[in-house]
């Protein structure tokens, strides 16, 4: 009989079980992971016929490649003879994947190709061949070029998973472009922690902690002396989680269906006011945010230039593990590898027709804030671990998630509430349930 | 293969005594005198990426400017907060210390560093190439620049914290 895991999530708690149990991890793997769309990449990491990346799908290692075909395919990384990894490098180009065991190849849409001394093999071999191929992933799609896919063959379209209000995060990523392009590159910062992959979710919407755990960040950050210069946009993502509670609710918190959630933006308000305050520099953040803004002005108006540039969102975040910033040109994935153990992987884009500094601006603020040296991101990542351990050594079952649940307001299938609303921790909670519940 | 740089035992002599102070520094958590060896405009570089050219268009462990570093040593040295308790203890092993290039003025050096750090029952051990860029100075050297390459710097499982420079 299987357990009933939804009773594991009550109005305004959940069990401590969600972030230790091994044998939940095990069905969250099959029941969530197994089911939703997961983000695999942007298809300007594969731009000619035979360019490829490796990434994951939860556990499971894949390869992505454009196939003479033109398009794009998704296949597990795993010999379909004796199960070798087929591709040890995490990017290039290949006419085929070659196990390095006993040489069987594939094509780039995953298809075999050869096998060695193929008169070894009875006469029915040719016939299996066909579901000898590199075992695909179940369904893949694209969305403003960000390559997502499933391992459920059946389910929502990517679209209606999305939903309005995260493709416009997407949309909004791609608008902030001058030429309606981005290119992924620059690299990948990880950061791992020996925790349960929701307490990140839970914590990149989790607007009552910044000025509480990173206050000794905030501290050290309000004693710089700029020496009259205009401060650096690493300094700024310290200073901003000094935002007062006050500001924090002035924020807004959207819970959408499927877990989805989305917060106000808080980012560069302390370099604009501290900037005020001191002189411009040339080769400062306020000087480049004038050229792009003029760049976008240039190409769309000044009504749609100012639209595009005043989507104001911080994180958007897709259920179970997508961290999307279009703001930054920032993406972030959770990769989850244990129920104590999580991977959080950092992307960021250079946009096609701004100015080249923009990169380099988008370069510093994921070395400030999802390196692992981050002054951060550390802090969240540090009590993390001390709240798996203790969550780990037993005692009561329940953790609490009552903040503003009385003043949440529906509307449009989304509930909202201010900053410090805890509503979109319950939205991942109840997303948790569904898909739990639902084998 | 070109052969070592000649170098004599005097000026070695002299490179390591600094290194070998720094390090001293370092492991003795007296940040502030650490951070006056650097120059103003001195850079603290931990790239990524494995041979890495450039800190503005690759993502890096750390690239900090002393503004930067005064405000990650501030916060190391002044906090309260439970979440740097207990304090890191940490030891810099140097070894294999070449220099690389002299000019009199400046001194390229290089050496293998393991660094050992220990912290909430647990040790860590990182193995790293180190490169100072150095200004000799009547006495001594000030750092002009240092790079901290961890031979698994681009791990793909990544990193847990690392809160302390190297």
């Amino acid at each position: 009989m299987p357990e009933n895991f939804s009773s594991l999530v009550e109005r305004g708690r959940v069990s401590r079980r969600l972030y230790t149990d091994p044998a939940i991890f095990e069905e969250e793997q099959k029941r969530i992971f197994g089911r939703v769309w997961l983000w695999l990449g942007h298809e300007s990491q594969l731009k000619n016929t035979g360019d490829f990346f490796t990434t994951r799908m939860g556990r499971d290692r894949i390869i992505v490649a454009r196939h003479d075909d033109g398009k794009i395919h998704a296949f597990h990384n795993r010999c379909t003879h004796r199960g070798a990894e087929v591709c040890p490098k995490r990017a290039g180009n290949a006419e085929h994947f070659e196990c390095p065991y006993h040489a069987w190849t594939f094509r780039t849409d995953g298809s075999l190709k050869t096998v060695p001394l193929r008169k070894g093999y009875d006469d029915g071999f040719d016939d299996r061949a066909a579901a000898l191929a590199l075992e695909p992933v179940a369904r893949l799609d694209s969305y403003q070029g960000f390559i997502f896919g499933s391992h459920a063959a059946d389910g929502d379209d990517l679209e209606t998973y999305l939903g309005p209000d995260v493709r416009a995060a997407f949309d909004n990523f791609i608008d902030r472009s001058p030429d309606g392009t981005v290119e992924m590159t620059g690299g990948t910062t990880v950061q791992r922690y020996r925790g349960n992959w929701k307490l990140q979710i839970e914590n990149s919407i989790d607007l009552l902690h910044p000025l509480i755990l990173h206050h000794s960040a905030v501290d050290a950050a309000d004693r710089v002396d700029h020496g009259g210069r205009e401060p650096s946009i690493e300094w700024d993502t310290v200073k901003a989680n000094g935002l007062s509670f006050s500001e924090w609710d002035q924020l807004q918190v959207a819970a959408l269906p499927r877990g989805h959630c989305w917060m106000g933006g808080f980012l560069t308000k302390s370099i604009d006011e501290d900037a005020e305050k001191a002189v411009m520099d040339e080769d400062g953040w306020r000087a480049l945010q004038a050229e792009y803004r003029d760049i976008m002005v240039d190409k769309h108006g000044e009504v749609r230039a100012d639209e595009i540039l005043g989507f104001n969102r911080h994180n958007t975040i897709v259920y179970p593990n997508l961290f999307v910033n279009s703001r930054l040109a920032q993406i972030r994935i959770l990769h989850p590898t244990a129920a104590n153990n999580t991977e959080q992987h950092g992307y960021i884009f250079r946009r096609g027709g701004a100015p080249e500094k923009m990169f380099e601006a988008s370069v510093r603020m994921v070395n400030a804030n999802n390196s692992p040296s981050s002054i951060v991101t550390s802090d969240d990542h540090e009590v993390f671990e001390r709240i798996q351990e203790s969550l780990e050594f037993g005692g009561s079952e329940w953790l609490d998630w009552s903040r503003g649940i009385d003043q949440e307001r529906v509307t449009n299938g989304a509930s909202t509430g201010v900053g410090t609303n805890e509503v979109a921790m319950r939205n991942q909670h109840r997303a948790w349930a569904d898909y739990m519940a639902d084998a | 293969m070109t052969g070592p740089l000649p170098t004599s035992l005097e000026r070695w002599h002299s490179v390591q005594q600094f290194v070998f102070h720094e390090a001293a520094l370092l492991d003795g958590r007296d940040w502030d005198s650490w951070l006056d060896l650097f120059l103003p405009d001195a850079e603290y570089w931990m790239p990524y990426k494995w041979g890495q050219e450039s800190p503005t268009d690759h993502v890096s462990l750390f690239y900090e400017d002393t503004t930067l570093l005064r405000m990650r040593i501030d916060r190391l040295k002044n906090d309260l907060s439970p979440l740097e308790w207990p304090p890191s203890r940490t030891n810099h092993h140097l070894s294999n210390l070449r220099i690389e290039r002299d000019t009199g003025d400046r001194v390229t050096a290089a050496a293998y560093l393991i660094f050992i750090e220990y912290r909430r029952e647990e040790q860590r051990l990182f193995s790293s190439r180190v490169t100072w860029e150095l200004q000799a100075t009547e006495e001594t050297f000030r750092i002009a620049g240092k790079r901290v390459d961890l031979l698994n710097s681009d791990q793909e499982t990544g990193h847990l914290r690392i809160a302390v420079p190297m």
